[in-house]
């Protein structure tokens, strides 16, 4: 059984995988839709995130995602990742700004 | 086609598996594409071709058997950087290389051109024997006793796919060296060799099992002193076939050999392996001179040709330029040709990121391998480019090329020679970031000249605790770790993985990452306002003892 989230105050859930053709980090949008830009993220509380992400796992091979999970974030705007981790994998690796995700279309 | 200097040549043989296998892969990739493998079955399939999903791509991580290649190989690495990656590549404390940014549907692809130049990305992943690593001055070192590539060739032929240790308990790292200076951490790996002329002139081994750093670091314990070179395959066979029939299956953290040979105490471990060879057919495994000879006949053997005066040329140059005369004292190493010498390419610039090459920069490399090294090159597992067989009188010139695509730092063996794994910035199971820290440490002794005042100083960096930077190794060791989510780092001292391998001991709490780099700076100061002369930094650290070192680290918090 998943372990209950717990959240701070000003904290949502936000849903994120890995694109299965490329790799690359993706979140879950409100739309249904993946996309590389947490900004586009659909914001979550954590009492409805359990059976979104349950939805959103039994679609992943249809939507070409791969292990997807929720994680914690600011609720601001966008979105901040609460962790170290997930703050790189929404931003991209800190050591090439070249290849920030905030500069890709 | 000529027989590459420095490696074995493939044969048909070689070359059909290849394919085979690349077909096999696609059509896995294709299965996974459309569905009909979920990612738990496509996973152990990809990760058995190199092939991993980091946080922001998957990763490729390509074999160099024993770390050497030849010039159309690393062109071609280089090609593949630009034109599948985004322009770089990662060298890695394997001797191998990774690329970071690779498309799954990619991959076949990727590994059919690798495969033009007869590489390939097998077993540098899973509970598998990995790439065998070698010293990387191999064949050329002047204090070498026995070239150990014949030798590393030889077990990879017989670990690639070897039918009974394909799914091992975990993973299984061997390294071989020829040399009576430990440049291959033989002490740290699950088997480590050391080969020398035994009484009638044929090689010898001395076997070391159980070593590792990881969780729980362990220096290796001699096996075996003397094997004899028609015993090596019979007796590495029997020490897998005991870990693989009693390394533990069910706590991936006491997998490895080390636990075991812990666990039961080396000397049963050797009682258990006689056993096993006294019932095994050694004929099947004997290693003849007949297929020694064979592997050998497909090496080439470079033609070391120089001017009478090379050796003075040399010196002149080194007279007329100080900073050449720097490079060449951190930079090289003794040939066994007078008229040669091994250059060391330093990947580590100044607040550079250590092991990283552009295609530009390995395009390049492989160019002046070709100018200057019979087309070889060689990775060693602390991330840097050797060219093996360089002639003294053109060195300079040499150096002069490197300079052109910034690869003319002066810091071998030095402090800003530093060991980082790739770290939180792209790996899946790190903690902590490993190249800032890299970066920061590097910009700020990146003085080159303070580099040589400060000598022999290594400083490993890992991101979690498998240790892929080798942190327990380094002179000075940086472990991070993830504290209610901030960086931090954990210091170690007095690590060694050359002759007289040590584990680093543990300074104290760890750090967080904005105080980590001025901790390590009053180390550095601490050493050197209290050596005696000639003292390197471990020799000051062994005389003191640890506490002055730890004042200093602590001073402040």
């Amino acid at each position: 059984m998943k372990r209950p989230v717990r959240l701070e105050p000003g904290q949502k859930l936000v849903l994120t995988a890995n694109r299965l053709l490329d790799g690359r980090t993706v979140w879950w949008c409100a739309d249904g839709t993946w996309d590389l830009h947490i900004g586009r993220a659909a914001l979550l509380d954590a009492d409805e995130a359990e059976a979104v992400l349950a939805r959103v796992v039994a679609e992943a091979q249809r939507d070409g995602v791969v292990g997807v999970y929720d994680t914690a974030v600011q609720a601001a705007v966008p979105p901040e990742p609460v962790t170290v981790r997930e703050k790189i994998r929404a931003h991209g690796p800190t050591v090439h700004p070249e290849f920030a995700v905030e500069t890709e279309q | 086609m000529s027989i590459p200097v420095g490696h074995y040549q493939y044969d048909r043989i070689d070359r059909d598996f290849l394919q085979a296998r690349i077909a096999e892969f696609e059509g896995q990739v294709q299965r996974r594409l459309d569905g009909t493998l979920s990612e738990d079955e496509f996973k152990p399939l990809r990760l058995m071709n190199g092939l991993y999903l980091q946080l922001h791509a998957y990763m490729l991580r390509v074999a160099i058997p024993y770390g050497i290649l030849d010039s159309r190989q690393l062109r071609k690495l280089g090609e593949i950087a630009r034109r599948y990656d985004r322009d770089y590549g990662h060298f890695t404390t394997r001797q191998n290389i990774q690329f970071n940014w690779i498309r799954l549907e990619d991959t076949p692809a990727i590994l059919r051109e690798l495969a033009e130049v007869d590489m390939h990305a097998i077993q540098t992943s899973g509970n598998c024997i990995r790439n065998v690593t070698a010293d990387e001055y191999a064949g050329a070192a002047a204090d070498e006793l026995v070239d150990p590539r014949v030798h590393a060739e030889i077990l990879r032929q017989w670990s690639t796919l070897h039918p009974e240790f394909t799914f091992l308990p975990r993973k299984f790292k061997i390294a071989i060296s020829g040399s009576p200076n430990d440049r291959v951490a033989a002490r740290f790996h699950d088997i480590g060799i050391l080969a020398r002329p035994g009484e009638d002139g044929a090689p010898v081994f001395r076997i070391f099992v159980g070593g590792g750093l990881g969780r729980t670091p362990v220096i290796g314990q001699e096996l075996f002193d003397s094997v004899r070179e028609e015993h090596l395959l019979a007796t590495l066979e029997a020490i897998l076939r005991v870990y693989n029939a009693h390394g533990r299956r069910d706590n991936i953290y006491k997998a490895r050999i080390k636990i075991l040979v812990q666990a039961i105490g080396v000397e049963a471990y050797r009682e258990a392996v006689e056993a096993e060879l006294a019932q095994m057919d050694l004929e099947r495994y004997r290693l003849t001179p007949e297929a020694v000879a064979a592997i050998q006949s497909r090496f080439a053997v470079p033609q070391l040709e120089a001017p009478a005066d090379a050796d003075a040329v040399l010196a002149q140059q080194r007279r007329d330029d100080p900073l050449f005369d720097r490079w060449v004292r951190s930079n090289t190493h003794v040939h066994r040709d007078p008229g040669h010498i091994i250059a060391t390419i330093s990947l580590k610039p100044a607040g550079g990121i250590p092991g990283d090459a552009t295609s530009a920069q390995i395009a390049r490399l492989a160019d002046l391998a070709d100018a200057y090294s019979f087309g070889e090159i060689r990775i060693t597992h602390l991330q840097n480019v050797v060219l093996g067989h360089v002639r003294k009188d053109r060195l300079r010139d040499l150096w002069m090329g490197l300079a052109e695509v910034g690869l003319a730092e002066a810091n071998i063996g030095l402090i800003g020679d530093i060991v980082a794994c790739p770290g939180l910035d792209y790996c899946a199971l790190a903690n902590a970031r490993s190249i800032p820290i890299a970066q920061k440490l590097g910009a700020r002794f990146a003085d080159t000249a303070l580099q040589a005042e400060i000598g022999a100083l290594r400083i490993n960096i890992s991101g979690c605790i498998n240790a892929c930077g080798h942190h327990h190794a380094g002179h000075i060791g940086l472990l991070g770790v993830d504290k209610r989510g901030e960086e931090f780092f954990q210091l170690t001292v007095g690590g060694r993985a050359e002759n007289g391998a040590a584990i680093g001991t543990i300074l104290g709490a760890a750090l967080p990452e904005d105080e980590t780099v001025d901790a390590i700076a009053r180390l550095v100061d601490c050493y050197l306002g209290r050596r005696e002369s000639g003292e390197t930094f471990l020799d000051t650290l062994t005389r003191l003892g640890h506490e002055p070192f730890r004042e200093a680290a602590y001073e402040t918090v």
